[in-house]
């Protein structure tokens, strides 16, 4: 009786493994199709909508950078903002460092147009998402680097004066009442 | 550049510095110990942690008010604390505190600059009264990491790349298939042996050759069937088995004693039909029942039974 549950055993067992076997290729398969949408983006090749339903963040990763380099700045930002609550810290400083460049750019287009005040929410998102990824990981040395390019396009902001560097909150109070057009010396 | 990184990157590494309370005077005697270990205080970068470890031990009957602790949040501008945490001990007399603060920094000096951690005061209490120990204020030097010239590409100021997503990561699901393969692989090695399928182990397939010749022969052959059977177990045994040996076999074969009923009956019917008297007649139903003891010594030989 033993003999006879050890021989069909050895069939189970042979049909789980060929059964997993199969399940792996078959993954595999899978991911080296995802691998292949990401080196196709990456090399600056769209990919149709379809494909994209149902892959992997990584692929949206790349179509969100793709589309970013081709200027598509709204939809790059639709694909990064559904890339937010993925999981993953990695993962997610990459996705606001990538969105705080998406900021950058279009607040540098805006700035070059002379389109002052749209540029500035811009940036001080972009501040945000860098910071964000900083917090993240603070080893992120691209963003350590694009978040303080992004600093210095405003330097009148973010510079503090020396022997003031505890009192950064009242900054905003000083600024206003340092505002061009307001008399001054009057009674 | 790359031994900056790995000198700013040793950030983390405790260099400590112990300070002594930076301030003196009658509150200090509130507490036994009280000391501030702190990293190094110089090169800096925009984003970088500063861990800081404040190490106190409190007299009998003091306990902190951990809502004097700063709370973790933006404490200014370019000044975060990411992580407040305290570990109690229990100190010789009263209670020993070890208080861990990470700050991080995110501001971009033009040139190497002076900044401060603000001080702030911790509060005990004991009996209803309530004790101070200001915590110093913690000066360090940062760096910036771009040049003052603006440096400038084909698309404008120069920015470092979107950061590509690594490509999807392959190994487990390859070191899962060669385990999967190698376990099946396995197990049909051993299958291929036990159904007498791998060349040069004919000991492993002797019923299996009996049945064959079986199936092709009818009542008028019954001598060669027995013959093919007796073949089989000569074959398997290593010599002739015959009904008064066949205890000396299954000594050497346990597995076929499940059959022994089977088996005797098979050689008693060969005895009486080669050696008894000719008045034995053979039926269809021996042949049919030779059959099924070759077809159970198959099944014993590739292990299913």
């Amino acid at each position: 009786m033993i003999r006879k549950l050890k021989h069909w055993l050895l069939w189970a067992s042979l049909a789980v493994a060929l059964l997993v076997t199969l399940t792996q290729l078959l993954q595999l398969y899978g991911l080296s199709g995802q691998n292949r949408l990401i080196g196709q983006l990456l090399a600056g090749q769209d990919v149709g909508a379809d494909e994209l339903a149902t892959s992997a963040p990584e692929v949206r990763m790349a179509r969100a950078v793709y589309l970013s380099q081709h200027q598509r700045y709204d939809e790059a930002l639709a694909t990064l903002n559904l890339l937010l609550q993925q999981a993953g810290a990695e993962a997610q400083a990459h996705t606001r460092y990538n969105l705080g460049n998406l900021y950058l750019r279009q607040t540098m287009q805006k700035a070059e147009a002379g389109n002052i005040n749209e540029a500035m929410p811009l940036l001080g998102l972009a501040k945000q998402a860098y910071r964000e990824a900083l917090t993240l990981d603070s080893q992120f040395w691209d963003a350590k680097y694009n978040l303080e390019v992004a600093m210095r396009l405003l330097p009148e902001m973010d510079r503090i004066s020396s022997g003031d560097e505890q009192d950064d909150l009242s900054q905003k109070t000083q600024l206003w009442t340092t505002l061009p057009g307001f008399p001054r010396g009057l009674p | 550049m790359t031994l900056a990184a790995k000198r700013l990157g040793c950030g983390l590494a405790w260099v400590c510095v112990t300070l002594l309370a930076a301030c003196s005077g009658s509150s200090t005697q509130a507490l036994r110990d009280f000391q501030m270990q702190t990293p190094r205080p110089f090169g800096y970068v925009i984003g970088d942690t500063i861990p800081q470890r404040i190490v106190l031990e409190t007299r009998a009957g003091m306990a902190l008010e951990r809502n004097s602790l700063p709370t973790p949040g933006r404490l200014n501008r370019w000044l975060q604390l990411n992580a407040v945490t305290v570990q109690e001990l229990a100190g010789s007399d009263g209670k020993r505190y070890q208080i861990d603060l990470l700050y991080q920094q995110f501001y971009a000096p033009l040139e190497v600059k002076a900044l401060s951690i603000p001080c702030f005061t911790l509060r005990f209490q004991q009996q209803g009264q309530t004790l101070e120990q200001p915590v110093a204020a913690w000066t360090f030097t940062a760096a910036p990491l771009r040049e003052l010239v603006v440096r400038q590409d084909q698309h404008g100021e120069y920015l470092r790349p979107d950061q590509a997503p690594p490509l999807l990561d392959d190994a487990v699901m390859v070191r899962r298939l060669y385990v999967a393969l190698t376990v099946a692989l396995g197990i049909a090695l051993r299958l291929a042996w036990l159904y007498g399928y791998l060349p040069g182990l004919p000991k492993r397939s002797v019923f299996k050759r009996a049945q064959r010749q079986l199936q092709t022969l009818g009542l008028p052959q019954l001598p060669q069937a027995l013959a093919a059977l007796h073949t089989a177990f000569n074959g398997l045994h290593g010599k002739p088995v015959f009904l008064h040996k066949l205890t000396e076999f299954y000594q050497s074969h346990p597995e076929y004693r499940s059959i022994a009923d089977e088996l005797a009956w098979f050689f008693d019917y060969s005895n009486r039909y080669f050696f008894a008297d000719a008045s034995i007649q053979s039926q269809e139903q021996d042949l049919q029942k030779l059959k099924a003891v070759c077809r159970h010594c198959r099944e014993i030989e590739r292990g299913s039974r």
